[in-house]
């Protein structure tokens, strides 16, 4: 028996038995290899906040607490909430919507603490994030290191905030002015002072959106990152009484030093 | 004879890239480092061998007046099958294709053979063919990159070649419109080597 291969039964069938096998074998494909994309995507967030931290060698489970704000505090998570975290990490418009139980990281290294804090934000043709590395010095917050990434900003223009060179720019710059107020960003024309940082010529757009992106998302943590703030001032006017007389011996030791280098 | 004929004519005399100018837009994107270059070609290879050699099996029972729906369907899926497994074994690699695996379903030299080789050949000589045209196109895109790299990050492979030599890096090289001209060089020095091939 001779079947018509253009009347529309052959054609209906073929396209359905077609389609099922196709979706039957696709479906098959994704949920096998599911766990390992899974564990791909986590170790690179690790990754990327152990850059932030500038501890690239280090390992995240070793030496980071993980933790959410809560109500202005810093929770550390429990076991069982961990990937519900990096979920959330890896979904941005969650993490922009999130106004509670942010995610935040805790590192304590010599007597210093550092907190990473994922950022998200639009850059000009699309989403723009990463994490920022901060740290409470001199009644201020710094920033200590920062990894950006972008869905896809221009080639060698804005794509350029994801280098090294653009992201090493960053490091040491104070979050607050004088007055308190949300200062650093990346300025056209060059940076001014210890707030600014160079600005790419050709991506204004990309540097406005990594402006608003560091703006929005650090200014949910202010309240803690200020918190903190007061705290570390505390101790060391606590601890002040102690060390007035080594920090006192030491500076004239230090002037003697740098005169006697003078001299010679 | 028609076998290895099939084989080396798109290596070289009718090769995809520099003599029919076929997936030119990837041959641009991906070139910056080797790397990426040789996954992107590989990748190619597999999807043009294997939607050759499935259209040529299911030639004779597709109906002709959806067959370009049946191509797609085929490629797509084979598409997927090379992203899903770069994701989960090369997941660096697939971060740099980003976007240009899933667009190997665009790529003209895929279909095309399909349209104009597998549909009227059989199975295994159909496969010959995918494989041959995938291999000239990756053998342009990694004689692109072998230049783009070695000049604009002083690397290959990611090793440093020349730049310990005191090589300042050509950023130029690492612009698309350097691979295109890096391809106009190729073609120009193929056709004065092949004289049939330029138009008179």
């Amino acid at each position: 028996m001779a079947i018509n291969k253009n009347s529309n039964l052959y054609i209906i069938t073929y396209t359905v038995v077609m389609v099922v096998i196709v979706g039957a074998l696709l479906a098959f494909l994704a949920t096998s290899l599911k766990d390992k994309q899974a564990a791909n995507v986590l170790n690179e967030q690790k990754v990327s906040i152990m850059k932030a931290f500038g501890e690239a060698d280090a390992s995240f489970d070793e030496v980071v607490t993980m933790g959410r704000l809560t109500a202005g505090e810093f929770v550390a998570v429990e076991e069982a909430d961990v990937q519900a975290v990096f979920e959330l990490l890896g979904n941005r418009k969650a993490l922009t919507e999130a106004q509670d139980k942010l995610p935040i990281f805790k590192m304590e290294k010599e007597g210093t603490t550092k907190f990473v804090l994922p950022i998200v934000g639009k850059g000009l043709w699309g989403d723009i994030w990463g994490y920022v590395a901060l740290q409470q010095a001199e009644g201020n917050v710094v920033i200590t290191g920062i990894v950006m990434d972008h869905a896809g900003e221009t080639p060698g223009l804005g794509a350029e905030i994801a280098t090294e060179k653009v992201q090493k720019a960053f490091e040491g710059k104070k979050l607050y002015n004088a007055e308190g107020k949300f200062a650093v960003r990346m300025q056209k024309g060059g940076a001014q002072n210890e707030y600014q940082v160079d600005a790419i010529t050709g991506g204004t757009k990309t540097c406005d959106g990594v402006n608003a992106m560091l703006a929005e998302s650090i200014a949910k943590y202010e309240g803690f990152l200020r918190a903190t703030e007061a705290q570390v001032e505390k101790d060391v006017e606590a601890e002040t009484p102690a060390e007035e007389k080594p920090a006192a011996e030491e500076t004239p030791a230090e002037e003697n030093v740098e005169s006697k280098t003078k001299e010679e | 004879m028609k076998l290895s004929k099939n084989f080396t004519n798109p290596l070289a005399a009718n090769n995809p890239v520099i003599v029919q100018i076929l997936g030119i837009c990837s041959a641009l994107a991906v070139t910056v480092k080797l790397e990426p270059a040789f996954v992107m070609g590989l990748s190619v290879t597999f999807v043009c061998a294997f939607s050759n050699l499935i259209m040529s099996l299911l030639r004779n029972g597709v109906p002709s007046r959806i067959r370009i729906i049946v191509q797609l369907v085929v490629i797509a899926t084979l598409v997927i099958v090379v992203d899903q497994f770069l994701r989960a074994y090369m997941y660096d690699i697939s971060k740099q294709l980003s976007v240009y695996v899933g667009l190997i379903i665009t790529n003209c030299i895929v279909m095309g053979r399909v349209e104009a080789f597998a549909l009227g050949n059989k199975p295994w000589d159909s496969f010959v063919d995918g494989v041959a045209n995938g291999l000239g196109y990756a053998f342009i895109l990694v004689l692109v990159a072998f230049f783009r790299e070695l000049f604009g990050s002083g690397t290959l492979f990611g090793f440093d070649v020349i730049a310990r030599f005191g090589y300042v890096n050509n950023s130029l090289m690492l612009f698309p419109p350097m691979a295109l001209i890096i391809v106009g060089v190729i073609i120009w020095v193929h056709r004065s080597i092949n004289k049939d091939l330029q138009e008179k």
